[in-house]
């Protein structure tokens, strides 16, 4: 069998793996321990794939588990309960995998920590391999993959589905975790990294994964929506050159037209059923531009009222930006000027790269290159990103011609 | 979001931890001294439990370092140090953190008596098409 072989078996199996041996013994580190030892076995012994490798992996686990906990046992010269306990050959056919995702969500870890834990648990990668995504040491992921596992521990977090009322706000914060992973390959796809694709058809994978397991749950089919609305802008963000061109700027023949129909059917499925969360309405967003024939020939009216519904069910200020650009587009640049003249009275917001940059696109509407300029190259002096600075360096260079 | 916490400092004689060679750190009294050294070494040991704390390095003597200037169509090299200032760059650390907010704590917590800290974003290679 090859690497290969053994990985895509890996990657799919690891959750359902990780979750039997966690209902069995709750201990997230030891799991993954006995689950890692389980893989290391069947990388040696797995000559050609077996009937049942989910049985296989579990059943080795389980048994390196019992093994463990014997020799500590032994250690602490106490008798040992679970040492009558063998595994069952042949496990119940159960998909874990939510459960799994609402554990390396739990609201006792931090996001960071939620997002590590889930890409090595969920979704198996290496410790190596997150730590490349996110482009810090392996020795640095290792903590907090660590730290996370032990903060559940002390928290006494059950392998379990929460209560019933409880589900709403632990999905989210799970939709939370899938969009943030989803991001971080999406926007570094400007960049030179090579792992992001992964990390997007990842988020995306896990989504659909979420929504079969949760198919009434509206906010996952939205996300998924998005997800899938915004990753077919993908082959037009950058240029030859690679650099980055924005949404207004890009060549909408190369969106990718079947993600699109994805994403639109799922909107259409999952709109009319009744209160809409801010996935749908990002989603929704994300449809009507995918709709128009370019920036010019946008439904930016209907745009705005989405931006309206979605500054009262999820209120910040990145919404109130984009709600002036909608605003402007429809009303003239004076209307979105007001709005994000406001936000520049916040001392974090006036911090801010894109405050500036938005401005800077209206006051050029307005006609004012002068004071566009400015914007824009104190909007370039504010932004992390290479690729941004480097168009809004060239904007404001266009701006002062 | 990667930040670099830059640590400018006057040590007389040069050495590390700077604090140990900074007049403004040297004359408080030796009980504030050691509750400040042990707070350093508390927060940089959970800034690594937390996996925020990527690496950092002690600085030789700026004196001691070569300049490099780029002179008739060649680079001349010269001795250091490389600013006029009194206080030089004596160590940085590399931290990865989830906002602005926690670097901004962070960094305040590295501030000394005699020093100067700068906190730095570091430039990523992704970007936003919004």
């Amino acid at each position: 069998m090859s690497v290969r072989e053994l990985e895509d078996v890996w990657r799919r199996e690891s959750p359902h793996v990780l979750g039997a041996l966690l209902r069995r013994h709750g201990d997230l580190a030891d799991c993954e321990d006995a689950a890692q030892e389980a893989l290391e076995a069947a990388a040696r012994q797995w000559q050609e794939l077996p009937g049942n490798p989910r049985g296989w992996l579990i059943t080795v686990a389980s048994r390196r588990l019992i093994d463990r906990a014997r020799a500590d046992a032994a250690r602490a010269g106490r008798e040992l309960a679970v040492a009558s306990e063998e595994p069952s050959p042949v496990p119940p056919e159960r998909d874990d995998s939510l459960e799994l995702l609402l554990l390396c969500c739990h609201p006792a870890l931090s996001r960071p920590s939620q997002v590590a834990l889930t890409l090595r648990a969920v979704s198996g990668l290496s410790t190596a391999e997150i730590a490349a995504a996110f482009l810090v040491p392996e020795a640095t992921m290792g903590q907090r993959l660590s730290r996370a596992r032990a903060t559940l521990r002390e928290a006494g977090v059950r392998f379990e589905r929460p209560e019933p009322d409880d589900l709403p706000a632990r999905v989210a914060a799970v939709l939370d975790v899938l969009h943030l992973v989803f991001n971080e390959g999406y926007t570094r796809s400007a960049g030179r990294a090579l792992l992001d694709g992964e990390l997007t058809r990842e988020a995306i994978r896990l989504t659909r994964e979420l929504e079969r397991a949760l198919p009434d749950h509206d906010e996952v089919a939205g996300a998924l929506a998005l997800m899938l609305l915004t990753q077919a802008r993908e082959p037009a963000r950058t240029d030859a050159r690679g650099d980055l061109v924005p949404l207004a700027r890009q060549d909408r023949s190369r969106w990718r037209r079947d993600e699109i129909a994805q994403g639109v059917a799922i909107l259409e499925r999952v709109l009319p059923r009744g209160p809409v969360g801010r996935f749908q309405l990002q989603a929704a967003i994300a449809a009507v531009h995918a709709e128009a024939p370019d920036a010019a020939g946008t439904d930016w009216a209907q745009i705005r009222t989405l931006y309206d519904m979605l500054e009262r069910v999820a209120p910040g200020p990145a919404v109130t930006l984009n709600r002036a650009v909608a605003v402007a587009m429809e009303s003239g640049p004076a209307a979105g000027l007001t709005i994000v003249g406001g936000l520049l009275e916040d001392p974090r917001l006036a911090r801010h790269h894109r405050t500036h940059a938005v401005r800077a696109h209206l006051l050029e509407l307005a006609g004012d290159h002068a004071g566009a300029a400015d914007a824009f190259a104190r909007a370039a002096g504010l932004t992390a990103s290479l690729p941004e600075q480097r168009y809004l360096n060239r904007c404001a260079a266009e701006a002062r011609r | 979001m990667k930040y670099v916490i830059l640590i400018h400092s006057n040590p007389r004689p040069w050495g590390h931890p700077t604090a140990d060679y900074v007049p403004e750190f040297q004359s408080l009294p030796q009980e504030r001294k050691d509750a400040m050294l042990a707070d350093f070494e508390r927060r940089l040991k959970e800034l690594s439990e937390r996996g925020e704390l990527l690496g950092g390095e002690a600085l030789g003597d700026a004196a001691n370092a070569r300049l490099y200037r780029w002179t008739d169509d060649a680079p001349l090299a010269t001795d250091g140090p490389y600013s006029e200032a009194k206080e030089h760059l004596a160590g940085f650390f590399l931290i990865d953190v989830e906002s602005q907010e926690r670097a901004e704590e962070i960094a305040g917590q590295f501030a000394s008596p005699g020093d100067t800290v700068e906190l730095r974003a570091t430039m990523w290679p992704g970007g936003d098409d919004q």
